[in-house]
């Protein structure tokens, strides 16, 4: 079975945790796939070309900001590689959305585990909107099953009720 | 009176009125909607060259124009060589690295000190300094502190314009209004001080506000740029800052006493110029490089196509359409003034905006100083802050992007909209309601 694990820099644990939920799977092979963002470059050039600007172009400005978004990446994949030795790192620079798809099909992958949204330090959310753009481009265009991975806090304030649904009055659950 | 056409066909004043606001229309057509790609300066060079060609625009007065308009284009030179060699100098990384230690480790206080790093920026090296070099540093750094990009992005594309109207030379566009309107700077600051500030407080508000979730993690300070990463070379960089700690004061005082800002902007250019040679930190092919040099044939062709129409009366008649619709009122003037540019500058940007508001403004001359102030200020504004609607272009670009949508292509820059069209109508109205509060 072939699962590819997208990692972003705040999810390497809740996708570890589901790519072992496949131990058992055999043979099993896991891809780790990170993207290098094209999305901010492109509006910093269209910013540019707003104000009569040609796209980027002194060398060390683009040098630095390949050089910040590699390193990142890196970093990222490290993370992943520490709890998966074996997994295969999947480098890829483009738009994430469109990146992933294009990489499930092309490596092959069985499933995809991707997160809702990037959670930044705040508390996960489930309800509208916690399925971030990333995440909805890739349901809606996968070739392959997708696993959506809820990080645990947001399932915890799920059983607790928290911010889930609540079943309607008059209509029974189940 | 009949006019000659290429010199042989005389022309009524009918036919000459519908050939040059035809052409002047179809030039900011042009310019709206960028046909085979073609430059903005070619398309409105391209229309002031016909209406030269046609005779519709004499030479001698095109020449007129263009040179009485000489602090606009010296401004413009200054500003962008001023802000390229302090870039060369290090200064905007250095100050972005000094954002983030003052930030200590958390990412909302970054984010308000790129706030104020921008607005700082904006006050004193105009906007174009924030949102075209700024935004890559923040973008670096903010990559290496492994933050979300896109908050930092925003505020320093939007408070690039959002803290535009702090100072007369925090944007070009104040220039250019106030060649043909001067304000003294006391009543200057006493109308859009305090609406600045009202903005850019909203701006703040509301985008912590939606970002709320991003920003409430920390940063790894080990993942920082040290100082002397961001400085590479110590004698230009103090240099620099020398020269700046000069520019500052004298735009403040040369604003005062009604100077020419050009000059100004362009000495200290010359100045920092000097001192990149003399270091052999930069070459002149180099720092020619940092500057938009189409803006230059841009200006002018708009200049000419402007001038060509308003002797139509048809720039007359929208400024009578803008003083009718303020029926008479400062507050009126002030919201005609403003929805007015604003929506004229996300159609066919704000440069040429400025300038047929300039030409419209005329007919405004003999209003009540209440109300003629009232109507430059809200230009001002509206040209100023306008753009943050549709932050990574013109409207002609986001429908682009929404057909780019359609076809299933998903476009970052639609973000951008959705952003400025949830704060830019509130930020109008505030900066409208707070120009008719200090009129």
């Amino acid at each position: 079975m072939r699962i590819l694990g997208c990692l972003d820099g705040t999810n390497v644990e809740p996708v570890s945790r589901a790519a072992r939920m496949f131990a058992g799977a055999e043979p099993l092979t896991i891809g780790l796939l990170t993207v290098m963002d094209v999305g901010p470059r492109k509006d910093i050039d269209r910013t540019r070309e707003r104000f009569w600007r040609p796209a980027l172009h002194r060398q060390s400005v683009i040098q630095d900001m390949l050089a910040a978004e590699s390193e990142a990446s890196q970093d990222i994949l490290k993370a992943g590689l520490e709890r998966w030795p074996d997994a295969e790192p999947l480098l890829r620079q483009g738009y994430p959305e469109l990146e992933i798809v294009n990489t499930a099909a092309d490596w092959n992958a069985d499933v995809i585990l991707v997160c809702p949204r990037s959670e930044y330090g705040a508390p996960p959310s489930l309800g509208p909107h916690s399925v971030g753009h990333v995440a909805r481009f890739v349901l809606d265009h996968a070739p392959c099953p997708v696993m959506l991975v809820r990080p645990p806090a947001a399932g915890r304030q799920a059983e607790a009720g928290g911010t889930g649904p609540r079943p309607r009055a008059g209509n029974p659950p189940g | 009176m009949r006019y000659p056409v290429l010199l042989f066909f005389p022309l009524s004043e009918l036919w000459r009125t519908l050939l040059t606001s035809g052409i002047g229309v179809l030039t900011l057509v042009g310019i709206m909607v960028r046909p085979f790609r073609w430059n903005e300066s070619q398309i409105a060079m391209g229309g002031a060259a016909v209406l030269l060609l046609l005779g519709l625009v004499r030479p001698g007065d095109a020449a007129l124009t263009l040179l009485r308009d000489w602090n606009t284009f010296l401004f413009f030179l200054g500003m962008m060589t001023l802000s390229a060699l302090a870039e060369t100098a290090g200064l905007f990384d250095w100050l972005a690295v000094q954002a983030a230690r003052l930030a200590a480790a958390s990412a909302a206080r970054l984010f308000l000190n790129v706030f104020i790093l921008g607005t700082l920026i904006t006050m004193i090296f105009s906007n174009d300094a924030t949102a075209l070099i700024l935004t890559p540093i923040v973008y670096v750094l903010v990559t290496r502190l492994r933050l979300p990009v896109l908050p930092y992005l925003f505020a320093c594309t939007f408070i690039a314009d959002t803290a535009s109207f702090l100072l007369p030379i925090s944007n070009p566009i104040n220039i250019i209004v106030m060649s043909r309107f001067p304000l003294p700077l006391p009543t200057f600051l006493r109308l859009l001080l305090l609406p600045c500030l009202v903005v850019i407080a909203i701006n703040l508000a509301v985008f912590c506000l939606l970002y709320r979730r991003q920003l409430k993690g920390t940063f790894d300070i080990n993942h920082m740029p040290t100082l002397s990463q961001a400085v590479k070379h110590r004698p230009y960089f103090r240099y620099t800052l020398g020269v700046l700690a000069l520019v500052a004061p004298s735009y403040v005082l040369a604003s005062a006493f009604q100077f020419p800002l050009s000059v100004v902007a362009a000495a200290g250019a010359a100045l920092l110029l000097a001192g990149g040679l003399c270091w052999k930190r930069t070459t002149l092919l180099e720092t020619g490089k940092g500057v938009s040099w189409s803006i230059f044939g841009f200006i002018a062709g708009m200049f000419v196509v402007v001038r060509a129409v308003e002797d139509t009366g048809l720039t007359v008649k929208l400024g009578n359409l803008l003083l009718h619709l303020s029926g008479g009122t400062r507050f009126g003037a002030v919201l005609a003034g403003t929805l007015g540019s604003a929506l004229g500058t996300n159609l066919i940007n704000n440069v040429p905006m400025a300038v047929v508001m300039n030409s419209a403004l005329g007919s405004v001359q003999h209003a009540t100083p209440a109300l003629r102030n009232g109507f430059v200020a809200a230009t001002m504004l509206g040209c100023d802050l306008g753009p943050n609607l549709t932050t990574v272009g013109s409207l002609a670009t986001i429908l682009w992007l929404l057909i780019l949508r359609q076809r299933k292509l998903e476009v970052s820059g639609l973000d951008y909209f959705k952003v400025g069209l949830l704060v830019t109508p509130l930020m109008l109205l505030a900066g409208a309601c707070t120009i008719w509060l200090c009129l």
